[in-house]
């Protein structure tokens, strides 16, 4: 009982060290993991079991499964994306939910539980949360009911609408009050209009759109095709292709991570039956492309770029059959260390 | 002489249906499976024991009555058997001696062969390529249906209800002459599995009910036997079994996967009894039908076999056949066919009454390919023979194999036409200690020793998974049974024990770095044991049933570990409730009495305490 009472009074003391803490406005103390490097490891289907690590790269101090540790049970998904906005991060489950913790200190804040199939990504736009979802398999496996589901509330809740999009779409982006989509099977680049959650443009591209990226004010979106890569200019007003370049990179997974200076690390694998992955490096200096071949190797799943100290992360998911490892590379493709992280590492969060 | 052989007991008059002539009873012949395993560890379950099982399943009956540990994917779900830190595809399963593993995946559901549907059991320990065949790595097991001449009519009914929706109907109905004999067997099993369970999945992890893990199944078994004469015997035996299941998500998912299975198997078999000899010609079909949502995944084998069994002398027996098999995948993504041609020979060879020795040889060809041959070497030693007492030393050493599945070799895209089959080599030896007075007495111990090369294992080449050959298990492990049985007044009481302990661990993995090497596999424990204790009185009976599983990891490289966990079970029932020639057999059972939340694979929720009431009408 004393020690209760004892652990009480310490408790009570820490709360109001951190609320006078939080009223002193710009004191407020950083996170565990506000800085370092967030490893996504998406899990193996079936197991369901889906992590973050976090890795202290000055130190190399590297921390398991943050998610069970911070909120004392499993994740319990794959995890297919992480989003952070603000004080909240996202984590996009594929198996059907989207969890929602402090971006700090990874405590639980909420959850989208229900009404979801197979999420893959997320936008905030506003006080909505808008997910993009593969919807359900239909007997041959496709997916031709994919959509964009609408949740209220940054911190979760019920799916509201889900606006009916082009098969298989990925990655989300704002802009104003706009929700642009990147559609993989279709070939589309999409607009949503926020507001009246409205599908209001639908533009066909060259390439399978995965994934929007800036660099400086542009904004760009990767499309890969089998055996070329296009990366479409889209203007910000009006969200028409600007400019489209187009490189002769085969087999592009849709996996990129954005270096130093305008370099962008795409990972690309022949897959089966000879299965053999590689990363390109591609550098546009006058919109002449460069492009080169950085590693190669098998079992590639993630890729990342930690710009403050210049070092490419390549994370292999080693089969499946245990824990895989991410290998620190330097910018002309040394390998630096290997750190053995959760199952599945499929991609990092620089913070 | 051949009448010995299969000859069981005469009870004299039927206890019930007094009307009838009383005859003999006389057991349709099967042949012993034991007669060549000499030096193996075989456990039979008897009818009594899986009437206990009866209302739940083949799977949960292994995990607590033997040492093998059962991968449950939730209640009613898929159940695979694990022999000695072996995987699913490692056990040979036969029914009415044919082999009935889906030849597409190697392996059997043990959820959807329900007890209702079988006499008795054999559990065989080990590696008996030699003796089985196929996939007989880690062990077989030989489910029998059994009938019997000259029993008059016979009919009975019962009905289980249980907790979480369980309702069970069985009805069973047989005449025999001493020239024929026929069974019915109906039944329809159902369950809800709507339990309560924690789920980590959410937040808060709430205490909810579980909502997609409807079961169902329903079935006929028919055995018919004719003595044609005294020395000409036909025994048929058919089985159609239907499962539905609602695919019980993982925690965390929210999955609405249905899945239907459909099972047809029919076997018919000619026995010839000659001088010291029997001839037996078997053919047979198993056929399954598999609709996973939309996708449809069916098999069709068939089977023709013969093989000769013959007393050459008091000490010398031999027996030689061949089996040809016809497998015929039509599965979603692949059609293809393999044919299957086996010659085996058993001898079995006992210089004097103390000691028996065996050797078994078989060579499978498939698809033109030779599979490893496979020998096997057996002994059994009756070192000491007291008054009371006795100690058997028991050993053998054998091959074994297994032909890559269809799906491994064939499965669109990804399937590797170039796989070997994976072969195994192991030895055992075991100790037997009986003695039988007031209290009878019988405690065993095993050593085995194995190790299994080209272990296939599918690994994903980009966004494709594709089989290899790659790893190299060696297992080691103990056994150890005991069993007692004494009276104390009008109360007759027994009681066992087992002990098993496993160790799996691969010398070679996918690359010389791989962190599977040296550690446990996954899913394997260590450790697992069970016991139980039963009594009967004037008709009272009663029993109370514990099993341990140890610590199993989740992955090979043994970051995350399962927890342990032990459950209780109890049962008590009543036999001597009559009323005029009918019967009526009552029952009563608590699984699970402690309500242990416990998962036997990652996030795959299990049910808490349950209760389950059975009722019968004999006649």
């Amino acid at each position: 009982m004393k020690l209760k009472l004892h652990q009480s009074i310490w408790a009570f003391a820490l709360i109001f060290i951190l609320f006078a803490c939080d009223d002193s406005g710009s004191e407020r103390p950083l996170g565990a993991y506000e800085t370092g490097i967030l490893i996504m490891n998406e899990g193996a289907f079936g197991s369901n079991d889906g992590e973050v690590y976090h890795l202290e790269p000055a130190s190399g101090f590297l921390k398991q499964n943050i998610f069970e540790t911070e909120n004392n049970r499993p994740f319990a998904g794959l995890l297919e994306d992480m989003v952070i906005e603000g004080e909240r991060l996202y984590l996009v489950a594929n198996t059907g939910k989207v969890e929602i913790v402090n971006s700090g200190d990874f405590k639980s804040r909420g959850a989208v539980a229900g009404g979801l199939d197979q999420p893959r990504s997320l936008a905030i736009n506003g006080n909505k949360l808008f997910i993009s979802d593969y919807g359900p398999y239909d007997a041959s496996y496709n997916t031709p009911d994919s959509y964009i589901a609408v949740v209220n509330g940054l911190d979760g809740g019920a799916v509201g609408k889900k606006i009916q999009v082009s098969n298989k779409p990925e990655d989300l982006y704002t802009v104003g009050k706009f929700v642009l989509v990147a559609g993989s099977e279709e070939k589309s680049l999409q607009v949503i209009d926020s507001e009246n959650e409205t599908l209001t443009k639908t533009l066909v591209v060259a390439g399978s759109p995965t994934q929007f990226f800036t660099i400086g004010t542009q904004l760009w979106l990767f499309a890969p095709a089998s055996d070329k890569v296009y990366f479409h200019r889209i203007n910000t007003s009006n969200f028409d292709l600007t400019e489209t370049l187009e490189m002769a990179i085969p087999d592009a997974t849709g996996k990129m991570a954005i270096g130093n200076n305008g370099r962008i690390y795409l990972l690309t694998s022949t897959g089966w039956p000879t299965y053999e992955d590689a990363v390109a490096s591609v550098s546009i200096p006058n919109s002449q492309p460069i492009v080169k071949e950085l590693i190669t190797g098998s079992g590639f799943y993630g890729i990342g770029f930690d710009q403050n100290r210049g070092e490419l992360y390549v994370a292999n998911a080693k089969g499946f059959q245990g824990n895989g490892n991410v290998t620190v590379y330097n910018e002309s493709g040394t390998a630096l260390k290997t750190l053995d992280v959760g199952r599945g590492p499929s991609g990092f969060m620089m913070r | 002489m051949i009448l010995l052989l299969w000859v069981c007991t005469i009870f004299g008059l039927l206890p019930i249906g007094q009307d009838t002539v009383s005859l003999a009873e006389v057991e349709v012949f099967a042949p012993a499976i034991d007669k060549f395993a000499q030096g193996q560890k075989v456990q039979i379950l008897e009818k009594t024991e899986l009437e206990i099982y009866r209302g739940r399943s083949l799977g949960d009956l292994l995990q607590e009555r033997t040492g093998i540990f059962v991968r449950q994917y939730g209640a009613g779900m898929l159940a695979s058997p694990s022999f000695r830190g072996t995987s699913a595809g490692h056990t040979a399963l036969f029914w009415n001696g044919l082999p009935i593993n889906s030849p597409s995946l190697g392996q059997s559901d043990l959820s959807i062969l329900p007890l209702a549907g079988i006499d008795q059991a054999a559990i065989q320990f080990g590696n008996s390529g030699a003796l089985f065949g196929n996939e007989a790595i880690g062990g077989s097991i030989h489910l029998e249906t059994k009938s019997e001449f000259g029993k008059g009519f016979q009919t009975g009914i019962s009905q289980q209800f249980g907790s979480f929706g369980l309702a069970n109907t069985y009805l069973s109905t047989g005449f025999s002459s001493k020239k024929f004999s026929s069974k019915t067997r109906v039944y329809r099993e159902s369950a809800d599995n709507d339990f309560t369970y924690q789920d980590l999945g959410q937040i808060g992890t709430p205490e909810v009910r579980q909502q997609h893990a409807r079961f169902e199944q329903s079935g006929i078994v028919q055995d018919l036997a004719w003595n044609l004469n005294s020395k000409n015997q036909l025994k048929t035996a058919i089985w159609w079994n239907k499962a539905n299941r609602e695919i019980q998500p993982v925690m965390g998912s929210n999955t609405r996967d249905q899945q239907e299975d459909q099972s047809l198997r029919a076997v018919l078999d000619y026995f010839l009894f000659g001088e010291k000899s029997i001839f037996n010609l078997k053919t047979g079909l198993v056929r399954d039908e598999q609709v996973f949502n939309q996708s449809q995944n069916n098999t069709t084998q068939y089977f023709a076999s013969g093989d000769w069994d013959k007393d050459f002398s008091s000490n010398w027996t031999a027996k030689i056949g061949a089996r040809f098999t016809l497998a015929k995948g039509d599965l979603s993504t692949y059609q293809a066919d393999d044919q299957r041609l086996e010659l085996y020979q058993s001898t079995r060879f006992s210089p004097s009454e103390t000691i028996s020795l065996s050797l078994n040889l078989r060579q499978l060809v498939y698809s033109g390919t030779f599979a490893p041959f496979t020998p096997s070497l057996g002994m059994e030693w009756k070192i000491w023979q007291g008054k009371s007492q006795t100690l058997d030393l028991k050993t053998s050493v054998g091959k074994g194999f297994k032909v890559p599945t269809l799906n491994d070799r064939f499965w669109n895209p990804g399937g590797n036409p170039d796989l070997l089959p994976e072969e195994s080599i192991s030895g055992e030896i075991g100790l037997n200690w009986a003695k039988t007075g007031k209290i009878n007495l019988t405690q065993g111990l095993t050593y085995y020793r194995m190790q299994v090369d080209n272990w296939i294992i599918w690994l994903p080449k980009g966004n494709i998974w594709s089989p290899e050959n790659i790893r190299t298990v060696r297992n080691q492990g103990i056994e150890y049974e005991g069993k007692a049985s004494w009276e104390t007044g009008n109360w007759e009481w027994k009681a066992d024990a087992s002990y098993t302990f496993s160790k799996a661990i691969p010398t070679k993995g996918i690359d010389e770095n791989d962190p599977s090497v040296g550690k446990q596999l996954p899913y394997t424990p260590k450790h697992q044991a069970n016991a139980r204790i039963s009594a009967d009185h004037q008709g009272f009976s009663g029993f109370l049933g514990t099993f341990y599983v140890g610590k199993r990891s989740v992955t090979a490289d043994n970051p995350r570990q399962m927890p342990a966990y032990q459950l209780w079970n109890l049962g008590i029932g009543y036999q001597n409730l009559k009323w005029g020639k009918l019967d009526f057999p009552l029952s009563f059972q608590i699984n699970n009495i402690l309500n242990s939340d416990y998962q036997v694979l990652y996030l795959r929720a299990m049910p808490g305490r349950s209760y389950q009431f059975n009722l019968s009408i004999q006649l």
